[in-house]
């Protein structure tokens, strides 16, 4: 048997080193060569009775890095995305319930798919060098567990306690690890596989958990309550627009209310609908990509990102000055992905600071800012802006603002406001593009407009926004917000040659 | 059509829904059973001649499981013929179980049915039945679901309740329900709950606080705020709603439907079956409807569906006597006057679930019993029932002295 990304290093006592060296990658990954090799190594130990156990170890100086996100993507159809990641989950799932007892070697970093890997092994146990951690970026901006992480992780460590994990970043060293049942042991370095072997030798046979008869779902009427609240946390806090989050809840709850088996499968076909959602995977490919190889200006940064905020900030006072709600313009933006509301962002940056921002024509904005002015209600720092403070913390609007700018009777879709409010923001950002001295590439500033000057994730950047939104109709509809609503909505020549 | 007449209606008394209740030791299928048995003596039936017994009831899992209907009637010991069918429209279950078995009559596929209810909510509590509707993420995600208490906030808070607004009504539900019972109104259709050696256990409504003031309300804590304000809840109903600020909590415990045991019948049938037995028609069904509303705001249905079958019997919101709206949450019963313009006079004018609770399966049937009862003792003619139903629903029954 020839494999090219697996050693397969068996002992006299009948224990099975699968040692993982992905071919011409400094480290290991799951690609089409990959996944063809572990499917026969598993094929080749599962029909050789003298394999008592097998060990999953690294050969290089990392452990695992889970899929590689370029034959991810490569995956254009459906079909393609489910047969594959469903090929990968349903060959670990035969290796561990082969009845011979698996043991990770941890050693190295990894990611949350090389913790997907280690999750099937009956028996995790890690070095305790320095290197190696378990790296978890938080689900929200990247993509949910899919070979088995939404089934076998709950099912080990508990709901709230997955839901805790992976929802934030985190760096786990294996003391943690340790701590949080994501692994059974750590040793030293030098005595990792013949730690692993003593295991194997002492336990010849494993079940997981999950696998034995008494197993009980940890979905109880117990957890029920906190579930329906998270879901409802979940939710409110990323409205819509961050769908790994919503998918890996449902694999949580669709999963857990059967066996794993069908749980495995109801997981690769939720990750197929999210591979194959547009906005979702061209956000993660801008976060994975995306990061400049260069550094950059940070005084040019710096005031790309407070233009950016005015502009937020005073687009929401002029949505006032048009007769909107203020709570329809601050939950438009939060609908949006922005924590604050334009309104609560002005008062954070301070009303006198938006006055920079305005043209001519935006002459009642002025009056309104500097009559709030008067009443000494400059924002946040006099705890008196368009929300009244108490200490540090933001309490209702202002009951004085309907007077001195009333509200239509008639208030239009929260949609409508939620557009004008990402054209503003999205146009804003593209002006900007031309300030920029060393890093114009559209992928770079895509990530750059998420990490540093405060775009919400979700839309990818204002380059793969706009690509996602349909450029022509971006521009269409751009003109037409141009006509009543003045400059900031005129799409230049310069810009145009990069869209 | 044949005309569905309505020759009777008894309910229990309410227990207050806890361990501690009476009704607490009386297994909900024997509630069930004693409604049957009470119609059956009363009209001095042949039970043979009951085509089927329809019966709500909001969370048929454990003792309330396996067709309670059926259950009650074998228990009842009456004949064997007779099928029973359990239905869960939420909290207007008893209305559309007496709605089905009306429709039985009229299409002329049934001579005589009951509809009714049953919910020892102390025995199978709130939630038991769990439902993708909130369990379901996927599910949840797309309807925004929010837990009723909130969606009674959120009605307050967009058509302008305040607390004082929904205290007064709450105050003035215990005041008419104590009154009723002063006069004796309910006595026509209350049945003493009785034990095996006929001794009684509950004769009378046990959740009333007839002593309540604004003052003694203004001491209660909004029950919604902490799981609205810590559990995410009112940012989902601010997602579907963003005209709203803020939630503002009005709802506690003084001025929501009280959590009782409780079951209601009502006996349904045409003209003949009627001669056979020699009955009364006391009144006959007009029209009914059942309607879905905005599911996240939830109890705006009773307006809707009023107006519904307000239209199919061909008749206005001012040729109806008397109202009986469930007071789900006080707030509900506000926006439904609003909303078809009716005086608060001809509305829940013996109280209402505030003061004597609500029985989910069982309060449609009891309430129709109510307001059938009144019509006669004022000697009026014509009565609507509605109640407001989860997920955004109404359910509304409109019936005429004969």
């Amino acid at each position: 048997m020839k494999l090219d990304n697996i050693r397969l290093d068996i002992d006299k006592s009948g224990i099975c080193n699968l040692i993982l060296d992905t071919k011409s990658s400094e480290i290991n990954v799951f690609n089409e060569s990959v996944i063809n090799d572990f499917i026969k190594a598993t094929e080749f130990i599962l029909n050789n009775s003298e394999i008592i156990g097998i060990i999953i170890s690294s050969a290089k100086e990392s452990f695992h890095d889970g899929y590689d996100l370029n034959y991810l993507y490569s995956l254009k159809f459906p079909k393609d995305i489910f047969e594959t990641i469903y090929r990968l989950s349903k060959t670990l799932r035969r290796l561990e319930t082969s009845g011979k007892t698996i043991v990770s070697a941890i050693s190295g970093y990894t990611n949350l798919g090389g913790l997907e890997l280690i999750l099937h092994s009956h028996y995790k146990i890690s070095d305790n060098s320095k290197n190696t951690k378990i790296i978890i970026s938080n689900v929200k901006y990247d993509f949910c567990p899919n070979i088995g992480g939404t089934q076998r992780l709950p099912r080990l460590i508990g709901i709230s306690e997955t839901l805790d994990l992976l929802l934030k970043d985190e760096i786990i060293s294996p003391k943690e690890a340790l701590e949080k049942k994501l692994i059974n042991k750590i040793t030293e370095k030098t005595k990792l596989i013949s730690e692993c072997k003593k295991y194997i030798i002492d336990n010849k046979e494993s079940l997981h958990p999950w696998d034995q008869k008494q197993n009980i779902s940890p979905f109880s009427s117990k957890n029920l309550n906190y579930f329906i609240s998270k879901i409802a946390m979940l939710h409110a806090e990323n409205s819509d627009l961050y769908h790994s989050v919503k998918i890996l809840i449902s694999c949580i709850f669709e999963g857990l209310n059967t066996d794993i088996n069908s749980g495995l499968k109801i997981e690769a076909r939720h990750f197929t609908w999210l591979l194959n959602n547009k906005h979702n995977s061209s956000m993660i490919k801008t976060l994975k990509f995306g990061k400049p190889d260069k550094s950059f200006d940070k005084n040019e940064i710096e005031s790309i990102k407070k233009s950016f905020e005015k502009n937020y900030a005073a687009e929401g006072v002029k949505l006032l000055i048009d007769g909107i709600s203020p709570s329809l313009i601050e939950n438009a933006g939060k609908r949006i992905g922005f924590l604050n509301g334009p309104l609560a962002s002005a008062d954070k940056i301070e009303l006198q600071s938006i006055i920079s921002e305005l043209d001519s024509k935006d002459a009642p904005v002025a009056a309104l800012i500097r009559s709030m002015q008067k009443s000494d209600r400059n924002g946040y720092s006099k705890r008196k802006g368009f929300y009244n403070y108490e200490k540090d913390k933001k309490l209702k609007i202002w009951n004085g603002l309907e007077e001195l700018i009333p509200s239509s009777k008639k208030q239009p879709k929260v949609s409508e406001i939620e557009k004008r409010l990402l054209f503003s923001c999205i146009n804003n950002i593209l002006f900007n593009y031309s300030k920029l001295s060393k890093l114009k590439n559209k992928i770079f500033y895509d990530y750059i407009s998420i990490k540093e000057i405060g775009l919400p994730a979700w839309t990818g950047g204002p380059f793969t926004w706009i690509k996602n939104y349909d450029v022509k109709n971006f521009i269409k509809e751009n003109a037409e917000y141009a006509k009543t609503l003045g400059s900031r909505f005129i799409i230049n020549e310069n810009i145009l040659k990069e869209i | 059509m044949n005309e569905a007449i309505i020759y009777d209606a008894v309910r229990t008394p309410r227990g207050k829904g806890k361990k501690s209740g009476a009704l607490n030791e009386v297994p909900p299928v024997q509630l069930a059973s004693k409604v049957l048995k009470a119609i059956e003596k009363r009209n001095n039936i042949n039970t043979s001649d009951v085509d089927d017994v329809v019966l709500g009831c909001v969370h048929p899992t454990n003792e309330q499981g396996a067709d309670i209907a059926r259950t009650a009637v074998l228990e009842a010991k009456w004949d064997q013929t007779v099928s029973g069918v359990q239905v869960d429209r939420f909290c207007a279950s008893g209305l559309e179980a007496v709605n089905i078995a009306a429709g039985q009559v009229m299409s002329g596929q049934a001579d005589m049915s009951v509809g009714g209810g049953v919910e020892s909510m102390s025995r199978v509590p709130m939630g038991s039945s769990g439902g993708a509707w909130m369990t379901d993420p996927t599910v949840a995600y797309n309807a925004y679901f929010v837990p009723q208490g909130i969606s009674a906030d959120l009605l307050a808070t967009k058509y302008g309740y305040s607390r004082t607004d929904v205290d007064s009504y709450a105050v003035d539900s215990q005041k008419r329900a104590d009154n009723a019972w002063k006069e004796n109104r309910f006595k026509k259709s209350i049945i003493s709950v009785e034990d095996q050696n006929q001794l009684t256990i509950l004769d009378k409504d046990e959740y009333m606080r007839p002593n309540t003031t604004m003052q003694s309300l203004a001491s209660l804590d909004p029950s919604f705020a902490h799981i609205g304000k810590n559990h995410g809840f009112d940012d989902v109903a601010i997602l579907k709603y963003p005209e709203i600020e803020s939630i503002d909590h009005v709802h506690h415990a003084g001025n929501s439907s009280g959590i009782v045991d409780g079951a209601a019948a009502v006996l349904i049938g045409n003209k003949e079956i009627g001669n056979k037995y020699e009955l009364k028609p006391r009144a006959k069904i007009r029209s009914f409807a059942s309607i879905g509303s905005e599911p996240t705001i939830m109890l705006t249905g009773p307006a809707d569906s009023a107006e519904k079958a307000l239209k199919k019997a061909k008749m206005e919101a001012s040729d109806i006597d008397l109202f009986e709206m469930n007071e789900a949450f006080a707030a509900v019963v506000l926006r439904f006057m609003e909303a078809i313009n009716i005086d608060h006079s001809k509305v829940n004018v013996n109280g209402g679930a505030i003061a004597l609770g609500h029985p989910l399966g069982a309060t449609g049937a009891i309430i129709l019993g109510t307001v059938l009862d009144e019509l006669e003792r004022r000697n009026l003619s014509t009565g609507l029932i509605t109640l407001c139903v989860g997920a955004g629903m109404g359910t509304a029954t409109i019936i005429e002295r004969m």
